[in-house]
């Protein structure tokens, strides 16, 4: 009788609980078929299981999020029809991903002021106009491609650098930003190149060569970057690679094999074979949730964790200062948040002029089929100067 | 006509009968009720079907030019979504200078004037080989935007808001208020579309398709006819394009892409080449398939999900180009035809044959 009783209180309490939690949707568009969906399966998986981890164990009280991974197959106008949906629905914060699909919101994101987390990192998201609710989670490409001039100007003073970017805003944003960085640094940028479906990269290469190149910064995808950098092998050529975040990672140990030795990335990402609370948390996710060891893997795994993560400490910061759950108070969170994270190398915070959360980036190394970091995290010095002329 | 309300077989006995666009009453009949509905037809939906409903029609205004060229001149194109791009970036260029009612022809017009440029190749080349030049135009537009700073690159170029007749256009009635305008323009270019049959210039199309060499011979001017097919056809993906820089409030190359060519050939089959009618069911047939085919997906995922295999992913492209060979198939002649099969059978009704 009494553990009757018993059971039927816990279920009363559980009924509560059940009825008290307050639904809160988080709508992520992106590619999980279609171009870039060898990057965009792995952060949809990200997004669904921090936002699982979270659930499980109720790390917002009172809440229980429901995050919908759609397939927008990279088609701005699905991207497009997911985030009305979601505007209608009264989503206090969307998830996007293409520098395309983000660019054409920009207008819309701006009048509907709903919060908005991209996984592209093209500086044109944060730029005027219409720029008030886009959030970066780490730095821009163009920051990130400073960085890595950055890192050669002081490991090769006066070094040649050749600039290979994919041929879409994505790839060309930083190239000014770049060519301004160089000259600052004391080095050259000889030649900028678009690249995206090339099967054969020899004249390009041999013109680097003759052109002295020392250096290629890549921004740009792993798939062409593979290309090029198995060709560079093949040619037996003396030139140093070097990207940024989408142009390596372990997607491009993969694709390239060995070529991809000596490789130098630019990323705020922890990678899993490293022995750090981060790494750690990333793998034990990836385990509970059944992920296969590609997924674990990936950078593109932790990056749709760390974008989940920063919504649901916005919300949580909204919720714990008593407010109700809405764009504005989302927003409002946002701009004011300090969260120590685990999943990238420093701390997310903005503000209203600083729409970067993880302002750190470390320089990895490609060493024996696996990246390792060669630097601390740092910040770009240069960025803000070339930039914003400050 | 002892009975002008129906009719049970073709009793046509003169050539001004054989291009009557309407031989019955209820036809005019029928149709007025559908424009009717077509009007009334937003008090009943939410803005999110509303504006799925807006991309079918602006697709249907591209199909209709893409029938204009592929279907009633028989020349290949896989460069018409670099003339919607046209049309669009001609609609941001000029929307800040312009009403948007006078942007619409201005965007159609650089448009049509692309078409023209590129139906230049089609005096000399045919078939696989006109096909290869209308995939350089796309590739070449695809460049040229790229490397156009004005153009911003291929980025995003914001479209204005519009005030018509002091009603602001915000999110709220954006779709609703697109609609009708979409809706107005459509109505106009597809009875354009349904009368080019009816004229010098369209038969013409129809017959330098069928034989060029013949349609020479009996007068017409094969190079001229398929400039003009492609200026046309170019005119209206154009006037979508401008349609769909305002609808989706924004230019960004990559919605004029190859793939989005190839999709509007994918419509174009489906619909029924050449029609009038498969330029409307082929876009509404694709599109709610792919959204129907993305709300299965997600029930599968829900009740199967293996590790290592997206099924779920994988259903959304699969049916896509499932649908495009099984049409190609067991009906080439696409939707129209099932359209044309189901009015001859209620024409007849209660008589079989």
């Amino acid at each position: 009788m009494k553990n009757k009783r018993t059971l039927w209180a816990l279920a009363a309490v559980l009924a509560m609980g059940f009825a008290a939690a307050e639904k809160v949707h988080i709508m992520w568009s992106g590619a999980i078929t279609g171009p870039t969906s060898d990057a965009g399966k792995y952060y949809a998986q990200g997004i669904e299981d921090y936002c699982n981890y979270i659930n499980d164990t109720g790390y917002v009280a009172g809440v229980e999020f429901v995050c919908e991974v759609r397939d927008d197959q990279y088609n701005n106008a699905n991207t497009l029809r997911n985030f009305e949906e979601a505007v209608d629905r009264g989503d206090p914060i969307f998830l996007g991903y293409s520098t395309g699909g983000t660019l054409q919101l920009k207008p819309l994101i701006q009048e509907v002021g709903l919060p908005f987390i991209p996984a592209s990192y093209h500086i044109g998201n944060i730029d005027p106009p219409d720029n008030d609710y886009i959030f970066l989670p780490i730095p821009s490409y163009s920051e990130q491609v400073i960085a890595i001039l950055e890192y050669i100007a002081k490991t090769t003073p006066g070094a040649k650098v050749a600039m290979v970017v994919h041929p879409s805003p994505f790839g060309r944003a930083p190239v000014e930003d770049a060519k301004k960085a160089a000259a600052e640094l004391g080095i050259t940028i000889v030649e900028v190149q678009e690249a995206s479906k090339n099967l054969d990269n020899t004249a390009t290469l041999k013109r680097f060569e003759n052109k002295g190149v020392q250096y290629i910064v890549y921004q740009n995808v792993a798939g062409p970057v593979a290309t090029m950098i198995k060709d560079a092998q093949r040619l037996g050529l003396n030139i140093k690679h070097a990207g940024a975040h989408y142009a390596g990672g372990p997607d491009l140990l993969r694709l390239a094999g060995p070529a991809a030795e000596g490789f130098l990335w630019v990323t705020s990402y922890y990678m899993p074979d490293e022995d750090n609370d981060g790494a750690r948390f990333v793998k034990e996710l990836g385990a509970k949730y059944g992920r296969p060891a590609d997924t674990i893997e990936s950078v593109h795994y932790p990056s749709g964790m760390l974008a989940a993560a920063v919504a649901i400490e916005a919300i949580k910061e909204a919720k714990d200062a008593g407010k109700k759950i809405s764009p504005e108070t989302v927003y409002e969170a946002l701009l004011k948040i300090d969260w120590p994270n685990k999943l990238a190398v420093g701390p997310v915070t903005y503000s209203k002029d600083d729409h970067v959360g993880v302002d750190m980036l470390r320089v990895l190394e490609a060493k024996d089929g696996r990246f390792v970091p060669i630097t601390e995290p740092f910040s770009s010095q240069l960025f803000r100067k070339v930039h914003y002329g400050k | 006509m002892r009975n002008p309300w129906t009719r049970t077989g073709n009793y046509k006995t003169s050539y001004k009968q054989d291009t009557t666009i309407f031989t019955t009453y209820s036809e005019q009949a029928s149709l007025i009720v559908f424009l009717v509905g077509m009007l009334v037809l937003p008090q009943f939906l939410s803005r999110h079907s509303m504006q799925i409903l807006d991309l079918i029609l602006i697709y249907a205004l591209a199909v209709l030019g893409l029938n204009i060229i592929t279907g009633y001149a028989g020349l290949i194109n896989i460069g018409h979504a670099a003339f919607l791009g046209v049309g669009a970036y001609t609609a941001a260029l000029v929307s800040p200078y312009l009403p948007f009612w006078a942007v619409l022809p201005v965007s159609g017009l650089v448009a049509a004037l692309a078409g023209a440029v590129v139906g230049i190749p089609a005096l000399r080349i045919k078939h696989l080989y006109l096909a290869i030049a209308t995939l350089a135009f796309q590739i070449i537009f695809e460049w040229g935007v790229g490397h156009s700073p004005a153009l911003e690159q291929g980025g995003a170029m914001a479209m204005p808001r519009v005030v018509f007749l002091g009603y602001k256009v915000g999110f709220k009635n954006h779709h609703y208020f697109w609609y009708y305008v979409i809706f107005v323009v459509l109505v106009l270019l597809a009875f354009a579309f349904r009368n080019l049959l009816r004229t010098r210039w369209g038969r013409a199309l129809v017959a330098v398709r069928d034989n060029d060499r013949a349609a020479d011979a009996m007068g017409m001017d094969p190079g001229k006819t398929k400039v003009f097919a492609f200026a046309l056809g170019a005119f209206y993906a154009g006037v979508a394009g401008a349609l769909y820089a305002y609808w989706s409030r924004a230019v960004v190359i990559e919605d004029y892409s190859l793939a989005i060519s190839i999709k509007f050939l994918a419509m174009a089959i489906v619909g029924g080449l050449g029609t009038l009618v498969g330029s409307f069911f082929g876009p509404a047939f694709l599109e709610l398939l792919d959204i129907n085919m993305e709300s299965i997906s997600h029930l599968i995922k829900a009740v199967y999900n293996p590790p290592g295999v997206d099924v779920a992913s994988a259903v959304r492209p699969l049916a896509f180009g499932l649908a495009i060979v099984l049409f190609l198939i067991f009906e080439p002649r696409g939707l129209a035809n099932w359209w044309r099969l189901l009015r001859s059978y209620f024409r007849n009704w209660p008589f079989k044959y």
